[in-house]
Formats: structure tokens, sequence, C-alpha cells
């Protein structure tokens, strides 16, 4: 058995928009003019986000945690692996988790495989790669036909696993991606192959593929209420079914965080970043000001009887993360936990004992934060946090899942 | 009206009928029987005083069934036509709207001799440099988490016309409703929500095959497909009428002002041939 792994995640957000941002533009997402980029302030800008990564490792995080997004200011990782490679000659301990790439924006499934088998060998053996299906958003960055975007996704990350365990060249012939010749030179370092995750947000055909092939399902919602528990049993209850047992580090969950001396100076410290995060970043994605792009009838990916459940508990307007209108709401959210490391601590490990989550991704670097703020918070969250957390959880883990094989998957059982 | 099944090797497919006389294939669009409504509207029933009005659903549309095999407009051409040997009527009257215009003319184009007239109203289909058909996916996701004011603006003349309140209304329309709004964006993701954009860039070289009497309707202000296109047409197709232009009117012609659309229709159809132009 092994404690919680905690991870440190980097959105890379743009954080040089003018404090009218809200007011003027109506998204933060595909549309949102990049002539607002502005060289001056921007330069130096990656090398200050890989430094923030570099130093999770240093501090004793488990991994460091990249994913993809398009033409918006939530994220600046058109290319998550670009940034991985650069943390392969950055840091020597924590995985490198890329969650992940959006396969069906990528047009040849190959490559993805090429470049995961390249990250894996060049941070001898720390990649954790992720794969994940792209939403509405993406939808519209690259024009990806969404009706049969999942079938797509499922075919891409299949070929993708089978080209790294079975011998090459063999012909994959697929649907979506018939190719000739699958035979990737270098393969990845670790067998059978890097651990695989899947982002998800508690659709049942989601969870039972993941559970079929044994990867670890990552729950993509931001807030965690009652949701994550019953996301963590739902899918253990699939996981059942598939003839396998539940385990804490076949689940991760996204976090927010921010740790300052007291709970007091934490919210002074990091509120101007987590509005900017919450008003600008989230403009398009969670948030129902402007146009949400996220999730709705022009991005229809689920097939039309799921949505005509989806459709009977819809609430129109109904408020998402991005529309809270003061601190008591945010709290309630549980999205981003805030205050001193005791407060945090106690907050993080109610969640933990609940949801039985053995893999906790957290932001730190939330919005516009000032790098100091930042590593501050890292550096408390690592030196008076993830310790008692690491403690706590290892104990409640074993007494919850003796004898319970945390390995990962022994390879795809299709 | 009747409604049937009609049982083809890749699935079911579900159509109105009503009237007598020609048949007239009907192929729907965005604002329409099937995408929208279960049955028909003033625009179709008028139709129908002097036609033998056949409208199918598009596959996943309203009651038919969803074919995984269409991923071009190409595949939706061959659907139609193992459809059309179904139904065994060697020839026809056409008439299209939006997305179902388009079918119309790869149909014709293909199948002249299948078309006695044509009638395509604000038709996607073609590539015009400079005049990009309208997102209409985009429009689809609401602001402020509840106003479908841009989908309006797109799909009518004006996002405050009476009819696009009531067929799109703001928040949640009848589950119903909405499920037949979501599953004709589903279909139309399929041929259309990927580069080209509701378009086939050889469509246009291939209209000069299509030999019936042809008219092209277009609303004034059709915010979704420029006016322009419906000039490529006109200009294309050999045997057209000069554009006809409603005033007043935006992309959905039929459900603006359905008076006049059917009649401008059916005084099409059934004029004597060859006093066109």
């Amino acid at each position: 058995m092994q404690p919680v792994q905690l991870f440190c995640w980097h959105f890379m957000a743009y954080p040089y928009l003018a404090k009218n941002f809200d007011q003027v533009h109506e998204t933060g997402w595909v549309t949102v003019p990049n002539s607002l980029w502005d060289n001056k302030k921007a330069r130096g800008l990656y090398q200050e986000y890989i430094d923030q990564l570099a130093y999770a490792d240093e501090l004793g995080f488990d991994g460091m945690v990249l994913n993809e997004h398009h033409q918006n200011i939530y994220g600046l990782m058109p290319s998550p692996n670009i940034i991985a490679a650069a943390l392969t000659q950055r840091s020597t301990r924590g995985k490198i988790v890329v969650l992940g790439n959006l396969l069906p924006l990528h047009m040849n499934p190959l490559r993805v495989a090429e470049e995961y088998a390249m990250l894996d060998q060049m941070s001898n053996g720390r990649l954790i790669a992720g794969f994940a299906p792209g939403g509405g958003p993406e939808t519209f960055n690259y024009d990806i036909p969404s009706a049969d975007s999942r079938e797509k996704f499922w075919e891409a990350a299949d070929l993708i696993v089978r080209s790294w365990t079975e011998d090459g060249p063999f012909a994959h012939e697929g649907r979506y991606f018939p190719l000739r010749y699958v035979n990737p030179w270098p393969k990845p370092l670790q067998t059978p192959y890097p651990p695989v995750w899947i982002p998800g947000s508690r659709s049942p055909s989601t969870m039972t593929e993941v559970a079929k092939r044994g990867y670890c399902y990552f729950l993509s919602s931001r807030s965690h209420g009652g949701e994550t528990h019953r996301a963590q049993q739902e899918f253990a209850a699939v996981l059942e079914k598939h003839g396998h047992r539940y385990q804490p580090f076949r689940f991760g969950i996204l976090m927010s965080a921010y740790v300052a001396e007291s709970d007091r100076q934490a919210r002074e410290e990091c509120e101007e970043g987590v509005w900017y995060f919450l008003k600008n970043c989230l403009k398009g994605h969670l948030r129902r000001e402007g146009r949400q792009l996220t999730f709705g009838p022009g991005v229809p990916y689920i097939p039309a009887p799921a949505w005509k459940e989806y459709l009977k508990n819809y609430k129109p307007g109904r408020k998402l993360l991005g529309d809270v209108e003061n601190w008591e709401e945010l709290e309630a959210s549980q999205s981003i936990i805030v205050g001193s490391p005791e407060t945090v601590y106690q907050r993080i490990w109610n969640l933990i004992e609940r949801a039985k989550v053995g893999n906790l991704l957290i932001q730190f670097h939330i919005g516009n934060m000032p790098k100091e703020l930042a590593l501050k918070s890292m550096t408390l969250f690592a030196e008076q946090v993830a310790p008692r957390l690491r403690e706590s959880s290892l104990s409640f883990f074993e007494q919850e899942f003796s004898g319970v094989n945390i390995e990962q998957q022994k390879g795809a059982s299709l | 009206m009747s409604g049937r099944f009609l049982d083809l090797k890749q699935g079911k497919v579900w159509l109105l009928e009503n009237g007598r006389g020609t048949p007239l294939l009907y192929l729907h669009g965005f604002v329409d029987v099937h995408s929208i409504k279960e049955s028909w509207m003033p625009f179709h029933e008028l139709l129908a005083t002097g036609f033998r009005v056949i409208a199918p659903a598009h596959p996943g549309c309203s009651q038919s069934d969803e074919n995984k095999d269409i991923e071009a407009i190409e595949d939706v051409i061959f659907h139609y036509l193992e459809f059309l040997d179904r139904l065994k009527i060697p020839q026809f009257d056409l008439v299209g709207s939006c997305v179902g215009g388009w079918i119309a003319a790869e149909l014709a184009a293909r199948h002249p001799e299948k078309i006695r007239k044509m009638v395509l109203i604000g038709a996607t289909g073609l590539f015009v440099q400079g005049a990009l058909i309208g997102d209409v996916f985009m429009m689809a996701q609401p602001e402020r988490g509840s106003s479908y004011a841009g989908l309006r603006q797109m799909l009518f003349s004006d996002h405050d016309h009476p009819k696009a309140w009531e067929l799109f209304p703001d928040g949640m329309g009848e589950i119903e409703d909405e499920l037949r709004r979501y599953q004709m964006l589903r279909f139309g993701s399929r041929i259309g929500f990927k580069p080209p954009y509701f378009y086939n860039r050889p469509l246009a070289n291939r209209l000069h095959r299509i030999t019936a009497p042809v008219l092209v309707i277009w609303g004034e202000h059709d915010h979704m497909v420029p006016l322009s296109h419906g000039e490529a047409y006109a200009n294309s197709i050999p045997q057209a009428q000069p554009l006809k232009v409603i005033p007043k009117a935006g992309h959905s012609v039929h459900v603006e002002h359905p008076e006049l659309a059917a009649q401008v229709i059916s005084d099409f159809l059934t004029a004597k041939a060859g006093n066109s132009r």
C-alpha cells in the first residue's frame, strides 16, 4: 500500500488580462481575441511556469500535471508534450502526468504513441499517459464532428496502447485511423506500458470503458461536494461488475488549493488570483455568463437517448463554478481550498476519507497569482500539509484496502 | 397526418405523408418538421393541398434510426437512393430547405432523371469565397445559461421574430422538442461540423448536370447561409429561374412566411415547363 499521491497541476493561464476583461469580452475560450496577447509582458512566462513545476519536483510532490487546451486564456498548452519534454530535463523524481493529449484533435494517434514513448524514455520511465476526448471548446477549436468523437477517441486510445504492447509492424484495420504499418520507435520504457489515465465527468459509458481496460479514472469535475463520493461509488460498482475491486489509485480528482500562515492571510493573498481564475479563465467553460461552450446541444457528442435523460434533470441557467458570487459560495463548492495548513489538511483529509481517492491533482497557481505566492503556498503545503495527508491516508488505505493489489494495469483486457 | 416507417438495410426511416397528386419529396432543415416539430407545420400543410407531400426524417432525426455510417454528404445521398428505391417513385418534385436543400441539390446532380422540378430554400452545400455559412452549432450553445437569441438571430430574420420565440424559446422548451432539435444538430454534425462546414466544394461544378427546372428561394436576411449562396445556385443550375428573394425573411422563409413560400412554390411546380425564363 502507498499513501495518497499528491500531484502539482499547472494550467499555465494567461495572467495579463486587463481588469475590465470580463466586462468587455464574451468569453475566454476559442474566440477570445489573440490581439490581447502582450509579448512585452509574456516574455519569460513559460520559463516561470516550468520553474514552478520543477520546484514541485524538488519539494517532493509525486508528480507534475499538464493538459492540452487550445485558443484560450485558461491554459496555454496547445501541446503539453512540449512542456513535458522540458520537464524531463528539469525534474528527476516525480511522475510527469500529461492529462491528456486530446486524441480526436490529433490527425494520427500514432504520433501520440510516438511522442509519449519518447517522453517515457526521456524521463526514465516517469510518464503517466493521459488520453482525453476533448470537450465542447475543443470541438470548436479544431472543428471536430461531435457525433462520432467518442468512438474515434476509443479507437485511437486502443491503437496507441496496442502499438506499445504488440510487436510491430502490424496493420491497424480501424474505422477512423486505418494504418498499414504500425511500428513505433521508440517503445515506452515502462512495461507493459505507462499508466493510462482517462478523464470523465461521471458518464457511465466512460467509466465502463475505463474499467474494462484497467485504467485510472480521473474525475474532471472541479467541485467536490457529494458528487465526488458518488462518482467514486459509481466507478467502484462498475469495476466490480467487470471483476475488479476498487482501490484508491484507480481514481483521481482535480482541486485547487492555497495555503498560507493563517486562514485570513490565505484568503487575502489568493483572492485576486482566484477571482481572476473564476471570472476570466472559466468564462466560456464553467460559467454561464457569455456563451458556455463545454456542454450543450451544439456539441452533440452523447447519443440522443442519453441526452433525453440529461434534459429531464436539466435546469436552464443553473449556476456553474465560475458563477459563484461571493467567498462563502466558493467555499461551499469545495473546489478551491484556501486556508492555514491545518484548515487545508482537514478539508482535504475529509475529502480523501469520504471519496477514498488516491490521486489528488492540485492546482496551486491560480489565475494571475504572482509566482512568489504560488511558490510559498506550494512550500507550506509540501512541508506542513502533505506529510500529514500521507500519514493519515496510508493507515486509512491499509485498513480499508488490505490485500488489494494496487499495481497499475497489467495490460488491457478487451 | 399519417406517419409510417420504411425498413431499409441501414435502419428504419420515419416519414410523414400528406395530400394527393404529384409526389413531392420534402427534405427538412433545422427549422422544420422532424427537426423541431413532430408533425406538419403550416407551410407543409399548404403544400399538401396540391401535392402528395412525402417528408422523411433524416437518419437520427425524430423517429428515424441513427446511421453511424454517415460521415459525409455522400453517405446521406446513398441513404436517400435506397429510400427512393423502396418508395418506388420513379420521378418526383423535390423541395429542400437548409441542409435538406443541400441534399436535394446533390441528389439532383447525381440523378437528374429522377427529378421533375426542384426547389431549394436557403440551401447549404456550396462553397462561396468570403461568405461563410454561419456556425449554427456555436449558436446552439446558450448565452448566460439560457438565452438562444444568437440561434434565433441566425435562423430567422430577427431574433425577436414571434415564430423564432415560439420555436426556440429561452431556457428549455418541451423535452420532446428539445430532443428533436438535438437529434438534428447531431445529424448535422456528421456532415457539417468539420471542414468542410456544410458544403461540398466539388458540388458547384456538378450542378450543370441538373436538367429539371429549378427555383431557388432565399430570405433577404438569411443570417446562416448568405444570399450569395442563393445566387451561386441560381447561376450554376442551367434550368434555374432567377433567384427569388423573399423580403423581410431570414433563413427560415417557409416558417416566417408560410403562405407566400407555399404559393411561390406551388405556382412554380404547377406552371407549364418552358416558360420559366
